[in-house]
């Protein structure tokens, strides 16, 4: 909403200076986006003087003219509008001037002769009026003012951001009412009663509303003999000032007088409707599905039974609330007006304005909410301007379809209630007169309460909250003192789960991972390009309108944000990606509403911990560097069940693959990235990845740690080389140890694998360190060995193993 | 030469010797040679026998005294040895000490969840829970229950993410818009938390949520929304503003202000947007707060009677309020992040430096 201050200083006093209106009006709910000064945009522009006009020798329609701007060296300027005489006075928009259609004037030559400047039509400064001809001055306009200054068109203009419970802000005498209620003053209401004359309304038109719960009310009046012209040049400014167009005079009043009151009128062509008996029978009725209405931007619109029209028989002649149709247009004819104002429903301006891209400004105020009450005022105010400036002839009464006429609504305010609510301690006498201030009837039922009677433009206010936040804008938010809510025994504390969930966090930080966060939508393509599947009666959790078709999906799973990530990384020159995400990830399937949700940790990690390192200890990253990390994961989470189960994941390198298992349960899966997905993601392999579903790590934590005595006596460790074939697993003879070990073996660790000379092809040699120690004593080499050497009989029999050198 | 004149002349040699003694094992070799068992003492000693009984005491007297000497010097010419070994070893184990140190880095939490969980504590200590809601929702509990009305432009297709409701036939052309969505706020949480847990309530609800916003430096289609509901018996608007000047100076500086202007959402009344003093130009105006001052934070408000209704709660007996904050909008302000989309990038160059 443009509110122009010279506009609204007519209807009420502001005596404070803009920056400080602004404040107020930002602090009680109205707010200002943005301040302009008009009259700007036609910097550059100047009263000029003809002093020369000759024919141009070598273009019939242009003239070359000497004009006078006051600056003692005269414009050479070449024109082709004829309408005006030496000595006469005109707007000239200098070089570098930008006119308001987004004209910038050059130096420009045109046929030979230098241009500097243009002598300029009304239309061209923002005006209504000819566009063919010049717009000529009064004799006695100063040479060389600027012409804004001239017309007295520098303004300050409000650009107010209306919120959607207000649309009686979207009228200058609203803001009118809401600025004296904020700031003390009392606001003057622009009303007008027309002077009648002729044969009465009823006689020549009728309306009927057929469909009352699309419109609760139809008025109109009939405008007899009026003459389509030029707006006069303060009517004009006026529509310019609110954001509309100069058109003719009476497109010009009706915008007029909906700026000013928030009303939308329409003006018929009162000979093109059709008649019965004589009489133009008007109807408001739901459109026929199929039936046809060419709009006045020239389109032919095809409508539904959903959209509320304006017919005669001939059928539909206007789109209800949204815009007029082209066959009782008012053209430069037109002689007789049938000027409708009326009120709409609010959603079906809405729907038919969507659904048809047809937005208006009445379409705008209707769908926020019209005043049946305020109708007959606008007509009168309309009326009454066409019949002064258009000189018609208003015919005496309205029509008036008002099938159940609205009343104000009745509310109560208690005051003790309202200052409950707020923390505050508001006296019942100031809350009636900011009450009354903003158009309310007040009286107080008894000392504690108030009776309020809401008129029916202020349809946003139906219960007492809507008071209680009427009385805290206007009184001041900023008075209402800081609190803390009391509330007894409340504890503020994570659940068990988020805890969890923090560790995890913490965890992976604490392995040096840098958490990242990915769209949430993705590509569905990117299924296969990750070679991964839905469940077998899994279906994507599918966006119905999404932003692009790369982005049509919720995720199944991180990987493939986490593998675009690696690739931007990757593209830019950064090599050592380590990254994780802690998110949601959706499953569904048909005969589900709502999908389902999991919390999901994933990572990735490719290049070298730290690369570059002049000590050169750094190393290639691969599997068991992401092993590494599940592993602390579970030993964070105290899960002593982690185990890996070979498995070939179609996304995962085969032979560097595994699904994670805690506590014998599916909790997700860890490997190196199949080349072919890394590169159909444009990453680079090798990249270790994982993905764990967070409530099975959960299920696996233990937060009870129990205490294990530390070891007293020294414990004897024994090596041993063992030659197994490449297919017995490291976990295989890891068990075999444990399972033959006896009370005496304490702990077992795998130190180095070896394949090459020594060791026959096909077979690998796994050198382990076997520590044995007894509880009571310190054991000697004589005690174990015997012990030692059962042990590993037992393990060759077990695996099919050879001591290395043997 | 007498055994006396043998030993003080093997005494001049010997302390000759250890004086030339370069290294410990040198060292140790004059001491077998003179005082081991095998050594020049103990073989001129061995002609102690031959001497009279009277001049023994005497010829023992001295040797003592000479392995005394011996056994000190070789034990002051070790320790000066030592000193000078472990210095030279010392001098040889001398390194760059500004070449880089070997470390491992902890890895870094991602901005986003840095500033959510900063907040998340603050209000941990005001005695609030946390509540997680879904992030694919219903109509209801986005809207309806919000007391959005059936036309609120926020439904439309443009500006909200729908969802294929599989509970419908599949082949069905469902329209643009369903029943199911993706939240654009965190506020549908509250009608959840209401919903299984009469007042008091004080949660505190951190969540993604999405919004159909072309990407650009100062959009994302889905980001982070921190939401705080307070229901109880007498809760005031001072309360809230009480907590939201807390929680901002906490996240802001104390030395920031806070202002309440008037605004409209469909689920509070009275509501509110919160602005944060600008910290560049602590209010007087400038560039970056587009010369007001202050900087809008989030929105606010008294929890709408309707909104009550829906979960049968009596707003004559409780009173609430909500807020909700976007975490990007923090973390821009805070950081003066030039592009909203590095958030989502991945960038380790980016994630590394918060
Ligand atoms: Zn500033």
């Amino acid at each position: 909403m443009l509110v122009s201050m010279k506009w609204l200083k007519e209807l009420v006093d502001v005596d404070l200076a803009v920056p400080d209106f602004v404040e107020r009006l930002d602090m009680t709910g109205t707010a200002v986006e943005a301040v302009r000064t008009r009259g700007e945009e036609l910097e550059g522009v100047v009263i000029g003087s003809v002093l020369m006009k000759e024919p141009h020798p070598d273009a019939d329609k242009l003239v070359y003219c000497r004009v006078d701007i006051g600056t003692g060296d005269p414009l050479r300027i070449v024109c082709g509008a004829t309408n005006f005489e030496v000595g006469d006075k005109v707007p000239v928009a200098c070089v570098g001037a930008t006119l308001p259609n987004g004209l910038t004037i050059k130096k420009a030559k045109l046929r030979g002769f230098t241009s500097e400047g243009m002598m300029c039509s009304a239309p061209e400064l923002g005006l209504g009026g000819d566009a063919t001809r010049l717009l000529v001055l009064p004799p006695d306009a100063p040479v060389g003012v600027r012409f804004s200054e001239y017309q007295g068109t520098t303004d300050t203009i409000l650009e107010l951001e209306v919120t959607p419970n207000r649309p009686d802000c979207l009228s200058m005498a609203g803001v009118a009412r809401e600025v004296a209620a904020v700031t003390g003053k009392t606001a003057r209401r622009p009303s007008s009663a027309p002077a009648e004359s002729g044969t009465p309304v009823t006689e020549s038109v009728s309306v009927e509303i057929a469909d009352p719960d699309l419109c609760p009310r139809y008025t109109g009046r009939l405008i007899r003999g009026v003459k389509i012209g030029p707006s006069p040049p303060w009517l004009a400014e006026r529509v310019t000032s609110a954001g509309a167009r100069s058109v003719n005079n009476i497109v010009d009043i009706t915008n007029l007088v909906m700026f000013e009151l928030g009303q939308p009128l329409h003006a018929f062509d009162a000979s093109t409707l059709a008649t019965r008996e004589g009489v133009g029978a008007v109807t408001v009725r739901r459109a026929r599905d199929g039936e046809v209405l060419t709009t006045l931007d020239g389109q032919r619109r095809t409508l539904d039974s959903e959209m509320l029209v304006i017919a005669d028989d001939s059928g539909a002649i206007a789109l209800a609330g949204v815009m007029g149709g082209e066959s009782t247009e008012v053209t430069s004819e037109t002689r007789d007006i049938l000027l409708e104002s009326a009120c709409f429903n609010p959603s079906s301006v809405s729907r038919t304005s969507r659904s048809l891209a047809l937005i208006s400004e009445a379409s705008m105020r209707f769908e926020r909410g019209g005043d049946p009450q305020g109708c007959v005022d606008a007509l009168d105010r309309a009326a009454a301007l066409m019949a002064e400036i258009a000189r018609g002839q208003v015919a005496p009464g309205i029509v008036d379809a008002y099938p159940v006429p609205a009343s104000d609504r009745l509310l109560e305010l208690r005051v003790e209630r309202m200052n409950s609510i707020l923390g505050t301690d508001i006296p019942i006498e100031e809350s009636a007169a900011i009450l009354s201030a903003l158009g309310m009837e007040v009286t107080p039922s008894d000392s504690k309460t108030l009776s309020v009677s809401v008129p029916t433009f202020r349809s946003d206010l139906e219960r007492e909250i809507d008071l209680v936040e009427e009385v805290v804008r206007a009184w001041g938010m900023e008075r209402v003192s800081s609190t803390l809510p009391g509330g007894r025994g409340r504890i503020g504390r994570l659940t068990p789960r988020q805890r969890w969930i923090r560790r995890i966090d913490a965890t992976m930080r604490a392995v040096g991972l840098n958490e990242t966060m990915t769209y949430a939508f993705i590509d569905p393509t990117d299924l296969e390009r990750t070679r991964m599947s839905l469940g077998e009666e899994e279906r994507f959790v599918e966006i119905v309108n999404p932003m692009s078709e790369e982005q049509a999906v919720m995720r199944w799973s991180l990987l493939p944000g986490l593998l675009r990530s690696v690739s931007y990384n990757q593209r830019r020159g950064v090599f050592d990606v380590h990254l994780y995400e802690i998110g949601t990830v959706f499953s569904t399937s048909s005969g589900r509403k709502l999908p389902r949700e999991h919390t999901a940790v994933g990572g990735v990690l490719t290049g070298a911990w730290s690369s570059q390192v002049w000590s050169g200890d750094s190393h290639p990253l691969d599997f068991f560097d992401g092993k590494g990390v599940v592993e602390a994961l579970a030993e964070d989470l105290g899960s002593t069940g982690l185990s890996l189960r070979v498995s070939e994941l179609d996304w995962l390198q085969p032979g560097r693959s595994a699904e994670v298992l805690l506590d014998r349960k599916a909790a997700g899966w860890l490997g190196e990235v199949h080349p072919k997905v890394a590169a159909a993601l444009g990453a680079e392999p090798p990249i270790v990845a994982f993905e764990l579903d967070v409530d099975a790590l959960l299920d696996a934590a233990h937060d009870t740690r129990t205490y294990t005595e530390i070891p007293r006596f020294p414990a004897v460790t024994f090596d041993v080389a063992l030659v197994v074939d490449e297919s017995v697993t490291a976990e295989r003879v890891e068990q075999a140890i444990r399972k033959s070990g006896g009370a005496l073996l304490d702990s077992v660790r795998l130190f180095d694998v070896y394949r090459g000379k020594g060791v026959p092809e096909g077979s690998k040699s796994l050198a382990w360190a076997l520590s044995y120690r007894a509880p009571d004593r310190t054991l000697t080499d004589d005690e174990v060995r015997p012990v030692h050497e059962k042990l590993v009989r037992k393990v060759c029999a077990a695996v099919n193993a050879h001591l290395r050198g043997e | 030469m007498s055994i006396i004149d043998e030993l003080q002349s093997l005494k001049a040699e010997a302390l000759a010797s250890i004086a030339d003694a370069e290294t410990l094992s040198q060292l140790d070799s004059v001491r077998v040679t003179f005082l081991g068992k095998k050594g020049s003492l103990t073989r001129v000693l061995r002609g102690v026998g031959f001497l009279p009984a009277e001049e023994r005491p005497v010829v023992g007297k001295i040797s003592n005294e000479v392995r005394a000497v011996l056994e000190a010097a070789i034990q002051e010419r070790q320790a000066a040895l030592a000193e000078a070994d472990l210095a030279a070893r010392v001098s040889a184990d001398a390194i760059d000490v500004t070449l880089p140190g070997r470390k491992r880095l902890p890895g870094r939490k991602h901005l986003i969840n840095q500033i959510a969980e900063e907040v998340v504590d603050i209000f941990l200590g005001l005695g609030y829970m946390v509540a997680e809601g879904p992030e694919v929702e219903l109509d209801h509990y986005n809207f309806t229950a919000l007391n959005h009305p059936p036309t609120h432009p926020a439904r439309s297709a443009t500006d909200t993410f729908y969802v294929r409701d599989l509970s419908q036939g599949l082949d069905e052309d469902q329209g643009p818009v369903t029943e199911v969505l993706l939240r654009t706020h965190t506020s549908p949480v509250q009608v959840r938390v209401m919903e299984r847990q009469k007042p008091p309530v004080y949660v505190i609800v951190p969540g993604r949520v999405y919004r159909r916003d072309i990407a650009d430096p100062s959009h994302l289609p889905q980001f982070q929304q921190i939401e705080g509901l307070a229901v109880d018996e007498g809760i005031t608007f001072g309360d809230l503003k009480g907590t939201l000047d807390y929680v901002c100076k906490e996240l802001f500086g104390r030395d920031r202000m806070t202002r309440f202007r008037p605004h409209f959402f469909p689920f509070t009344e009275p509501s509110a947007e919160v602005d944060v003093s600008c910290g560049i130009c602590a209010g007087s105006g400038c560039r970056f707060c587009k010369k007001t001052g202050w900087l809008e934070i989030l929105g606010c408000g008294i929890v709408d009677p309707n909104v009550f209704g829906y979960v049968d709660v009596d707003p004559e007996v409780h009173t609430g309020f909500a807020f909700g904050m976007g975490v990007e909008r923090i973390a821009a302000l805070r950081y003066d992040i030039p592009d909203l989309r590095m958030l989502v990038e991945g960038d380790m160059r980016f994630l590394r430096q918060f």
